[in-house]
C-alpha cells in the first residue's frame, strides 16, 4: 500500500513539476526586462501578506476570511512539511526525531487550529458565493454580448467552487481522520489522555463516539479516509500550475515585481524601434504575463472601474482573463504558434478590442485595489501605442494628436494665443525664459485655453501676486506637458512635447515649478526625469497649503460653507496626494463632506487618458454625471470642489445635464482661497481694452 | 502598377496676420503649412489599394514646391509608400494650376503611372483646377470630386460616384488610365505617428528641378501660368453684433434691430 501512497506523491509532483515548467516557459515567451529593487518588492509582497492589508479593503469580511485561509493554509503546509521532514528524511538518513513530547502536543493543538481557520474561512467563501450572489462574481462580461463564443464564463465560476471544495474536503477528511484515530485508540492512555491538545478532533470523535461508532469501525475507516485525505491533497498539488490554485505563487511574485508607480510613470519604449506597443501576446513582458496569472477573479478593479460602471465595454479584470486565455490557450504549447495565432488586439476570441482600450480612462483605480499587484494601465497603453502606430484612433484622438503635431496643444489653438489669458490681468505675468524666477508656473493646455478654467488661472495669478510671490510663466514656448498623449499610446509624440519642454525649462532660472493640472503635474514630476528633466514639482493645492501654514496669504475672512471634495486621481491615486486639498479647504473654513467613493476610491470625472478628447455617446451616462449624482444625494452642501482643469471641464457639464445647477456650484479649491482674500474684481481692463490692444 | 498622388503643404492663416508688401500674397511670417486635406483622403485612398492588392501596387507621392513641402511627403510615406518626388526650382515660383499641372504630368510620364489620385482642391486657394488640368495635358479621362471608388489595379475601368450640386451623387464608369480628384470623407484617413513621421525620413525622397522633366522655362513659373494673382485684400467686415441679456432682452433688442432695418429700407 505505501508504494502506491508514495508513487501517487511521485506522480502529483511529477504534474506538480511539469505545470510549473510550463508556466515558466509560457513566461520566458514574453520580452524580457531588467527588474531594480527587487529585495524592496519582496519585503512589500512579504508586508502585504502579513497584514492582508489590500485585501481587507473595501471588502473587508474577504479580506478576513482570506486571511483565515491563508494563515490556516500556510500553518498547515508548513505542519505537513515538518512531518515529511521527519518522517521521510531526517529519520531515514540521521535517525534523528523531534516529533513527540510536548513540541508534539503544541504542534497539534497548533494545526488544529490553523485546520478550523481554513475550514471556517472556506465556509464564509462559499457562503458568499452561493447566497451574498455578488454580481461582481458573476464574471459577466462586459466588453462581450451573450451570443458571442468568449462571453461564457460559467468555467470561471465552477472552478471557483471545486477550488473550495478541494480544499474544504482536504480539512474535513483530515479533522475525521484526527477524530477516527482518537476513537481507534481510545484505549491507549497516552493517545487518549492528550485528546485536549487536538480540540477539534476530540469533539468530533466525541460526536462520533455518540453516533455509536466504534474503535473496530474507526480502525477500518481509517484507510478510506486516509486515501481520500492524501489523494485529494496530492490532487491539489498536481492541478495547482494549472488552476487558480496557482495564485498562490504567482501572487506572491506579482507583488514582489509591483512596480512603485505603475500609472503615474508608463514605461518607456525605444521609439527608434521597428514595432512599437504590444500587439501580439508575445510582445508581453514576462512579468506581465505573469501578472495575468496572478489574477483570481476577485473583481475588485471590476467594481472601482468607471468605464465598466458607467457601461463602456471595460471591466479591467476581463481584459486580464481575456489575454491570460491567450496566453493559455497559445503560449503553453510546445511550440509556439505563428504571429496571426498571437494577436492580441482584435476581435477574435480573447482578443482585447479597440472599443475596451479605448474605454480606459486611464485612472489607476483597477491598479490602485488590485491585491495581487497586477498593472492593467500600462499594458493598455502599450496595446494603444499599437493601435497608434497603425494610425486606428477616433477621429477626436486624430485631431487632438494632430494639434499637438501642429501647434503644441490638444486644443488647435494657436501657440501664440497661449498666454491671451494674461491679458485680462491688471498686472503683467513675469516672463521665466527671460527673467529670473523662485517659482515656474507650468500652466497647461486647459488653464491656458478653456475658458472656464482661464478665470481660475487668471485667480490663481491674482493669489501669487497677492501673497508676494516671484513668479512667471512661459508664455508661448510652453508646450501641452504630454500626459494624455502618452496615454494615448503617441509615445512618439509624448517624447517630442516632453523633450521641447525640458529643453525650454532647463534654459530656465527657478526652484519650483508649480501647476494647477494634477495631469501636468503628474508627467513632469514622474515621466520627464526618464528624459532628463529633473524638477522639483508640486501641485497648486500643495503650494497654498505650505502658504498658508506659513501664513504667507493675506486672508480677510473664513468661509462658512459646506462643500464636497472630489479627488482627482493624477493628484490622488496616481501621487498619493490627499491631504493638501483638504488642508486647504479645512484651514479657510470651508466643511468638506467627503462622498461615499473618496480618497483613494475616488470616481474619475472621465477625463483622463485623452478621454477628454472624445465625446461619450450621449444615451450613455459619463462618469461625471455618475459621480455628481452621488455628490447631489449630500444634503446642505452647495459646491463640488475640484482640483483640476479636466475635472472642472466634465463636472460643469455634468452639473448641468443632471440637473444640480441650481444647488451645487462646481469650484476650485483656488477660486475658494481667493474668496478669502477680497480680490479686486477680475475685469479691471475690460474687453474692449483688450481687443484695442489686439488690433494695433 | 503605379498610382502618383499629388499632394501639396498649404498655408493656414492665423487669426491675425499681415499682407506681404507687394500685397500680392499673406506675408510668409503668418502662415503655418500642413498637408492639404483633401489629399490626405487621396493618399489614403492610394494606402488602401496597396493594402489589399499588395507589393505590386506602388503608390508615390510627389509635391511640387520648396524643401518645407517635404514635411508633406513624410507624413504621406508615414503611412506607407516607399519613396517620394519633390520638384522645385527657382523658377517655378509662383506657378499657377496651368504650370503646376505641367509638372504633374511630365511625371506622371516619366514614371509611366497608371492612376492619377488628386485631391479635388487645394484649402488655400481653392482653384481646383490643378487635378484636373494634368488629365487634360495627359490626354486621360477624369473624374472630379470623387466620393467613392471601387477599382481593382490593373483593370481597364473604374466605378465611382461623384459628388453633385445639390445633394445628387453621379455613378459612373471611367476608363483607364485617369485622373480622379478625391473628396473628403470617402474614407477615414489613418493618423500618421510621430514616430512613424520621423522613420519616414528613411525613405528616399526624388528631387527634380523642371529641366530633369525636360520642360523648358516659359512652360514654368510666371511664365508658364495662364493667370496671375493683382492683389490679395481683407474685404470690410459686416457688422455684427453680439445680444447679451435674458431671452426678453434679447429678443426686444433684435425687434429693435429688425425695426431699424425696415426703416433704413
Amino acid at each position: 500500500m505505501m508504494v502506491v501512497f508514495y508513487l501517487a506523491a511521485i506522480a502529483a509532483i511529477v504534474a506538480f513539476a511539469y505545470g510549473c515548467y510550463v508556466q515558466l516557459r509560457k513566461y520566458r515567451r514574453g520580452q524580457s526586462l531588467s527588474l531594480p529593487g527587487v529585495v524592496q518588492g519582496v519585503l512589500a509582497m512579504a508586508g502585504e501578506l502579513l497584514s492582508h492589508r489590500n485585501l481587507k479593503r473595501r471588502d473587508r469580511s474577504a479580506g478576513l476570511a482570506h486571511g483565515l485561509i491563508f494563515f490556516g493554509f500556510a500553518m498547515l503546509f508548513v505542519g505537513t512539511a515538518t512531518i515529511t521532514l521527519e518522517y521521510d528524511i531526517l529519520a531515514p538518513i540521521t535517525g534523528w526525531r523531534f516529533w513527540y513530547g510536548s513540541f508534539y502536543l503544541w504542534f497539534s493543538l497548533f494545526v488544529d487550529l490553523a485546520g478550523l481557520a481554513l475550514i471556517g474561512g472556506l465556509l464564509y467563501m462559499m457562503y458568499r458565493r452561493k447566497w451574498l450572489a455578488l454580481p461582481k462574481l458573476d464574471y459577466t462580461r462586459p466588453d462581450r454580448k451573450p451570443d458571442e463564443a468568449d462571453f461564457d464564463r460559467s468555467w470561471y465560476r465552477r472552478e471557483d467552487w471545486l477550488f473550495l471544495w478541494t480544499l474544504i474536503l482536504i480539512g474535513v477528511t483530515g479533522f475525521l481522520l484526527e477524530a477516527d484515530r482518537l476513537l481507534w485508540l481510545q484505549d491507549d492512555a497516552t493517545v487518549w489522555n492528550y485528546r485536549w491538545w487536538s480540540p477539534v478532533g476530540a469533539l468530533l470523535a466525541g460526536l462520533l463516539d455518540g453516533l455509536g461508532v466504534t474503535n473496530a469501525a474507526a480502525e477500518s475507516a481509517r484507510y478510506v479516509l486516509w486515501w481520500i485525505h492524501g489523494l485529494l491533497a496530492f490532487c491539489f498539488i498536481g492541478i495547482l500550475p494549472f488552476t487558480k490554485v496557482k495564485h498562490i505563487f504567482t501572487a506572491m511574485a506579482s507583488l514582489s515585481l509591483r512596480h512603485p508607480k505603475p500609472a503615474a510613470c508608463l514605461p518607456s519604449t525605444d521609439i527608434e524601434a521597428d514595432t512599437i506597443g504590444h500587439r501580439l501576446i508575445t510582445d508581453f513582458t514576462w512579468k506581465q504575463l505573469l501578472h495575468l496569472d496572478a489574477c483570481t477573479k476577485c473583481g475588485r478593479c471590476h467594481e472601482a472601474c468607471p468605464a465598466n460602471a458607467t457601461g463602456f465595454p471595460l471591466s479591467p479584470r476581463d481584459l486580464v482573463l481575456s489575454l491570460r486565455e491567450l496566453a493559455n490557450s497559445k503560449l503553453q504549447s510546445r511550440v509556439l504558434p505563428g504571429t496571426e495565432a498571437l494577436q492580441a488586439v482584435g476581435d477574435g476570441i480573447n482578443q482585447v478590442r479597440h472599443e475596451t482600450l479605448w474605454s480606459c480612462r486611464s485612472c489607476a483605480a483597477c491598479v490602485e485595489i488590485c491585491p495581487v499587484g497586477i498593472e492593467h494601465v500600462p499594458m493598455i497603453v502599450e496595446m494603444r501605442r499599437a493601435l497608434v502606430e497603425d494610425g486606428e484612433m477616433d477621429p477626436a484622438v486624430q485631431t487632438a494628436l494632430q494639434n499637438v503635431q501642429k501647434r503644441g496643444n490638444s486644443i488647435g489653438e494657436n501657440k501664440r494665443r497661449r498666454a491671451a489669458w494674461t491679458k485680462k490681468l491688471d498686472f503683467e505675468i513675469k516672463d521665466a525664459r527671460k527673467e529670473v524666477v523662485e517659482v515656474l508656473w507650468f500652466v497647461g493646455d486647459y488653464a491656458s485655453f478653456d475658458p472656464r478654467y482661464q478665470k481660475v488661472a487668471q485667480t490663481f495669478a491674482r493669489i501669487l501676486r497677492a501673497s508676494g510671490v516671484d513668479f512667471g510663466i512661459l508664455y508661448e514656448a510652453e508646450m501641452t506637458a504630454g500626459n494624455d498623449v502618452r496615454r494615448v499610446g503617441e509615445e512618439g509624440l509624448f517624447e517630442y512635447v516632453a523633450e521641447a519642454n525640458i529643453e525650454t525649462l532647463s534654459a530656465c532660472e527657478f526652484e519650483t515649478i508649480v501647476t494647477t493640472d494634477p495631469h501636468s503635474f503628474n508627467t513632469l514630476k514622474n515621466e520627464y526625469p526618464d528624459l532628463g528633466g529633473e524638477f522639483n514639482v508640486v501641485h497648486a493645492t500643495q503650494m497654498l497649503e505650505r502658504m498658508l501654514v506659513e501664513d504667507r496669504i493675506p486672508l480677510r475672512r473664513k468661509l462658512e460653507r459646506r462643500v464636497t471634495y472630489h479627488d482627482s486621481c493624477h493628484l490622488g491615486r496616481l501621487n498619493q496626494e490627499y491631504g493638501a486639498p483638504r488642508e486647504v479647504l479645512s484651514s479657510i473654513g470651508v466643511d468638506i463632506v467627503e462622498m461615499p467613493r473618496n480618497y483613494c476610491n475616488s470616481f474619475c470625472c472621465g477625463a483622463g487618458g485623452g478621454r477628454i478628447w472624445t465625446p461619450d455617446p450621449l444615451e450613455m451616462e459619463k462618469p461625471a454625471e455618475n459621480r455628481m449624482r452621488e455628490a447631489a444625494l449630500i444634503e446642505d452642501i452647495d459646491a463640488f470642489v475640484v482640483n483640476c482643469p479636466k475635472c472642472m471641464n466634465m463636472f460643469e457639464d455634468a452639473v448641468k445635464s443632471t440637473g444640480n445647477d441650481d444647488r451645487l456650484e462646481v469650484v476650485e479649491v483656488i477660486e475658494l482661497v481667493a474668496a478669502c482674500m477680497d480680490l479686486e474684481p477680475v475685469a479691471t481692463v475690460t474687453e474692449a481694452a483688450i481687443e484695442a490692444e489686439q488690433e494695433q | 502598377m503605379k498610382i502618383l498622388v499629388p499632394v501639396k503643404q498649404v498655408g493656414v492663416l492665423d487669426e491675425d496676420f499681415e499682407l506681404r508688401d507687394d500685397g500680392r500674397d499673406v506675408d510668409p511670417d503668418y502662415l503655418e503649412h500642413e498637408l492639404n486635406e483633401w489629399d490626405d483622403y487621396a493618399w489614403e485612398e492610394a494606402l488602401r489599394l496597396r493594402e489589399e492588392y499588395g507589393d505590386d501596387v506602388e503608390i508615390i507621392p510627389l509635391t511640387v514646391g520648396p524643401e518645407e513641402a517635404e514635411d508633406g511627403l513624410r507624413k504621406c510615406l508615414a503611412k506607407g509608400g516607399e519613396r517620394g518626388i519633390r520638384v522645385w526650382d527657382s523658377a517655378m515660383e509662383d506657378s499657377d494650376p496651368m504650370a503646376i499641372s505641367r509638372v504633374i504630368a511630365s511625371v506622371a510620364e516619366r514614371e509611366q503611372v497608371d492612376m492619377v489620385f488628386a485631391g479635388t482642391l487645394a484649402s488655400d486657394h481653392g482653384f481646383a483646377q490643378t487635378g484636373v488640368s494634368v488629365a487634360g495635358r495627359l490626354g486621360w479621362p477624369q473624374a472630379a470630386v470623387v466620393s467613392n471608388l471601387e477599382y481593382q489595379p490593373g483593370a481597364s475601368t473604374a466605378q465611382l460616384r461623384r459628388e453633385l450640386e445639390g445633394g445628387l451623387e453621379e455613378v459612373m464608369t471611367i476608363q483607364c488610365p485617369a485622373v480622379l480628384t478625391i473628396q473628403l470623407g470617402i474614407n477615414e484617413p489613418r493618423y500618421a505617428s510621430l514616430r512613424g513621421i520621423k522613420q519616414a525620413k528613411a525613405k528616399p525622397i526624388e528631387e527634380l528641378s523642371h529641366t530633369d522633366l525636360g520642360l523648358s522655362d516659359d512652360q514654368v513659373g510666371v511664365a508658364g501660368s495662364a493667370s496671375r494673382v493683382r492683389r490679395m485684400y481683407v474685404p470690410e467686415k459686416g457688422q455684427a453684433e453680439l445680444i447679451e441679456g435674458t431671452s426678453a432682452e434679447q429678443a426686444q433688442r433684435i425687434a429693435e434691430i429688425i425695426k431699424q432695418m425696415q426703416g433704413e429700407a
